[in-house]
């Protein structure tokens, strides 16, 4: 329990380490202001920023906050952002990463599978093939192509798009990562005392071999976490979704600083939850690491 | 590592060959590859044609790459190097650091550097980076926690081997045995790490340039299909994403394959 305990705080720790990094680093910005030709913000803005930031002012790091907290609009009027939009934006990208997430599972599963069972066939070169494939592809080159069919239709046509395409890699790398484990698992003596007293194969992958396999799938839900909504950026961008991705790269293509630091924090308060729900269910399905722990 | 083996000879070759002919037709002769291109004029640049743009952009996403994994390989060898020279209570603490950097997404802190950088650069600072030095020192500065981990796990495991026990008896210093014994048994790893930064180095940095970020002269991939991605999913652009797309994904198996090669080859050395 106690080392559970230093690593949910060891994660909590990221969260305030991310305000803080981020705050000072954009509180620090020189925008340039005076010159007309070397200008990046007008004074106005500049000014606003300052607001925003709480340059100045004792615990000024807390102005964005208290700000969200209020009701008030971050950022310019146009481009910026209230505590109620940014949460309606985040729930977007949420829930297009828990698509996301359920799909690259089951390209995971999937792919294990047939790794798995063609791993000495004619089509075992498929198997080291598309995860290079995969890997060499980044989000926005699947999005760019199925853009033209999907921006204009609608019907959370464009949602269910940007899933699948950021689901690809992830699923393939979980899926690699599935097949190994799967492949040692496969070779143990139980599986083929299993076998021998005459469980079908598809018993002794379900009942047996599976549960053993899948803890390993709970190591890389964080990294793999990291990359859906880092996907999930470029791929609202190309798809024109308004949720957090597209927020978060205007705002930086806009030099909105004080929703940058912001959303950087939300980002990482996300991928901390994400890693204490991973640690949870560890906790859950996993008797090994309750052993552990005990 | 006595033998190279032929499945990082192919990676070393597809990488080497596509940027020197990009390099060679993009710089020296790119009149050679506009009147011989297939695929036709740019949707948004008519005057320039796709395998000038395409072609012509690859070696500045290699050049990238190869800037900034080896920086992001020789801070991670650096750090992991004064971690286990240093040891106990400040190896913890440079770990836990590395922990952390690995936990943030790539592309989102690449884009609050970039937008960091850009700012200072354009205030009359930023050291004299331009462009192409900003993204790779922003990608170095995001890459160098996977290799310090990666590093200081294998220095550690070297030195429990017995020729270093029996090197410490004799009276050796730390520093001596990193330098004299560990260090030539970590080179063919630090190849194998420096390579399997590569591809990683390339996507982020395609995936920032393609949002409109960075400001690469001459164009990398990421940025020639971010400069133009309303055009591309307009008006149709397959004819220009697919060989884009096909370009990256040689130079990741390039890489790829030379660094899995070579990662196995010092697993089994």
């Amino acid at each position: 329990m106690q080392q559970l305990l230093v690593r949910v705080s060891r994660q909590l720790m990221l969260v305030p380490i991310v305000a803080l990094a981020s705050y000072f680093l954009m509180a620090s910005l020189p925008l340039t202001t005076e010159d007309d030709s070397k200008r990046q913000v007008s004074p106005e803005l500049a000014a606003s920023y300052r607001r925003d930031l709480g340059i100045g002012e004792p615990l000024g790091f807390l102005r964005p906050w208290q700000k969200l907290f209020r009701g008030e609009r971050l950022g310019t009027s146009a481009q910026g952002v209230t505590g109620d939009e940014l949460l309606l934006k985040l729930s977007g990208s949420v829930g297009v990463g828990v698509v996301a997430l359920g799909l690259a599972l089951v390209w995971a599963l999937s792919f294990a599978l047939f790794k798995s069972r063609w791993r000495r066939g004619r089509l075992a070169v498929l198997g080291d093939a598309l995860p290079a494939v995969a890997f060499g592809t980044p989000v926005f080159i699947p999005a760019l192509l199925l853009a033209p069919t999907v921006v204009e239709r609608g019907y959370l046509l464009p949602e269910l798009t940007s899933a699948l395409v950021t689901s690809v890699w992830p699923g393939i790398f979980l899926g690699t990562l599935l097949a190994d484990a799967l492949e040692t698992e496969l070779a143990r003596d139980y599986v083929r005392t299993a076998a021998s007293k005459g469980l079908a194969p598809g018993v002794v992958l379900r009942r047996h071999v599976l549960p053993n396999v899948l803890p390993a799938l709970l190591d890389a839900i964080g990294p793999m976490a990291t990359s859906l909504l880092a996907g999930s950026f470029a791929a609202e961008r190309v798809l024109g979704l308004p949720y957090f991705g597209q927020l978060y790269v205007l705002a930086v293509l806009q030099k909105q600083v004080a929703v940058v630091v912001v959303a950087t924090t939300v980002f990482a308060s996300v991928l901390v939850l994400v890693g204490l729900a991973v640690e949870t269910v560890r906790l859950l399905v996993d008797p090994r690491a309750r052993e552990a722990r005990a | 590592m006595s033998r190279i083996p032929t499945r990082a000879w192919v990676g070393f070759l597809l990488l080497g060959g596509l940027g020197a002919l990009s390099l060679l037709m993009g710089r020296l002769f790119p009149e050679v590859l506009a009147s011989s291109c297939p695929l036709g004029s740019d949707l948004t640049r008519p005057d320039r044609t796709v395998c000038e743009l395409a072609f012509g952009g690859l070696w500045i996403s290699l050049a990238i790459g190869l800037a900034a994994g080896g920086l992001s390989t020789g801070l991670g060898l650096a750090v992991a190097a004064v971690a286990r020279l240093s040891g106990g209570v400040l190896e913890r603490w440079v770990m836990r650091l590395a922990d952390a950097f690995f936990a943030l997404p790539d592309v989102l802190v690449v884009m609050v550097l970039q937008l960091a950088g850009q700012s200072l650069v354009d205030a009359g600072g930023g050291a004299g980076l331009g462009p192409f030095g900003l993204m790779v020192v922003s990608l170095a500065l995001v890459g160098w926690a996977g290799p310090a981990r990666m590093f200081r796990n294998r220095l550690s495991t070297l030195e429990g081997q017995e020729f270093v026990a029996a090197s410490r008896a004799l009276g050796a210093t730390r520093f001596h045995v990193l330098r004299v014994h560990l260090w030539p048994a970590l080179l063919p790893f630090v190849l194998a790490v420096f390579l399997s930064r590569l591809p990683a180095a390339i996507l982020a940095e395609s995936t920032v340039s393609f949002f409109g970020i960075a400001r690469m002269e001459p164009m990398s991939l990421g940025r020639y299909l971010g400069t133009s991605y309303a055009a591309l999913i307009y008006e149709g652009g397959t004819r220009i994403v697919i060989p884009a797309w096909a370009l990256l994904m040689l130079l990741v198996l390039g890489a790829s394959l030379s660094s899995q090669a070579l990662g196995t080859s010092v697993r089994k050395g």
